[in-house]
């Protein structure tokens, strides 16, 4: 073979080799149900009771066992408003395809994510969570701790 | 004269480079498209298989400035994207571990800039070198994120750490893959073809200086983090 061709011919394969893995990667990974186009079904959790508590960073907290069915972590934050004076500000931010909460009201006083460089975060279980409030379920007897954080 | 002109040069695309980076950060950082429907489930979790963030953006613009520009500008161009869009858009305290993550890339166009494969036959070289640096960018920040409390600090929550990360990996090496085909071959191309700017001297001292720079800001994220 022409030493040219040869040295063509070697480089487009460093180029189509890993194409080729990548390809075969990804139909393994349909074939096997790894990777699927259909959005998960929502996990059903059936009735629950979880420890939801509320640190908004000056010395008050807000602590409740709620008991709930089928929640998120955000749903059981929105149930919170039935037990004290207590009001959520969560909305919908398209480029996040989730709710997030703006805001917690309590005892009068309006806690609004951004201030001060303060932020509503939460934890289930003593582990921060990645994904927003409304994609997470809650299931029996977990621990949802949200604070007012300053970074 | 020449130096001089060469200096300014330099300067010249180093401010447009960080300008370039800086407004596209900041007007799209809230305007990203939808992920697209496609999930993966791995290690029990399923989760979008892409999360879509403008990391390739200054990934990019941080291979291009170890590769063009070399030197000092390696690490500074990248970092002064970081520290004014963070200003503006705010971070927390990953921030050292996100902008040593950018100077290792910059650093790696860097190395591939003195091994001289900033050539068209030398291409996979640098699409290579330029998947590795993600990896390790990813790897890198998201330690900082385990280490950092996010996550329980047993082996376990680190897998989960990791696990989590996937969407936002498979988006930077797919986004950042393809940006480098765009921009950086005809880069390449514009370069053999002697139609863009020479080759910028880089001094002894800056040489050591830019390769001990992202190592320094890495030991200062870890110090950040376990002070």
């Amino acid at each position: 073979m022409d030493k040219k061709i040869k040295s063509n011919v070697f480089f487009s394969l460093k180029f189509l080799i890993p194409i080729l893995i990548l390809i075969g990667l990804l139909l393994s990974g349909i074939s096997a149900g790894i990777i699927t186009f259909e959005k998960p079904l929502e996990k059903i959790t059936g009735k629950i009771t979880a420890e939801l508590k509320i640190d908004f960073n000056d010395g008050k907290n807000f602590s409740q066992s709620i008991t709930i069915e089928n929640s998120t972590v955000l749903s059981l934050l929105l149930e919170a408003e039935k037990f004290e004076d207590i009001a959520i500000d969560a909305n919908y931010y398209e480029q996040y395809q989730s709710y997030l909460v703006d805001s917690i009201t309590y005892m009068g006083k309006t806690y609004k994510s951004g201030d001060q460089g303060h932020w509503w975060i939460f934890k289930v279980n003593n582990e921060f969570a990645i994904e927003s409030a409304d994609k997470i379920y809650v299931s029996d007897n977990d621990l949802i701790e949200w604070k007012f954080e300053g970074f | 004269m020449k130096n001089i002109l060469e200096h300014r040069n330099r300067i010249m695309i180093a401010t447009i480079l960080i300008i370039i980076g800086s407004v596209i950060r900041i007007l799209l950082h809230n305007n990203l498209p939808s992920a697209p429907s496609v999930y993966i489930t791995l290690n029990g979790l399923t989760q979008p298989m892409f999360m879509l963030d403008l990391f390739f953006v200054v990934a990019l613009i941080s291979l291009i400035s170890g590769l063009i520009l070399g030197g000092y500008y390696t690490f500074i161009v990248p970092i002064s994207i970081m520290v004014i869009t963070d200003i503006i858009l705010g971070n927390n305290w990953i921030l050292l571990f996100t902008w040593s993550g950018f100077a290792i890339l910059g650093l790696i166009g860097y190395i591939l800039k003195t091994k001289n494969s900033f050539t068209m036959t030398r291409i996979p070289r640098i699409f290579g070198a330029g998947i590795a640096g993600i990896l390790i960018y990813d790897i890198w920040t998201n330690f900082g994120t385990w280490l950092g409390g996010w996550y329980t600090h047993t082996w376990e929550g680190l897998i989960l750490c990791y696990t989590k990360a996937l969407p936002f990996m498979f988006w930077h090496l797919l986004s950042t893959t393809i940006a480098m085909a765009i921009i950086i071959v005809p880069l390449v191309y514009l370069k053999e073809n002697k139609l863009t700017i020479s080759q910028f001297n880089v001094k002894p001292l800056e040489n050591k200086v830019t390769i001990i720079a992202p190592a320094i800001i890495m030991v200062l994220a870890l110090i950040s983090i376990l002070v």
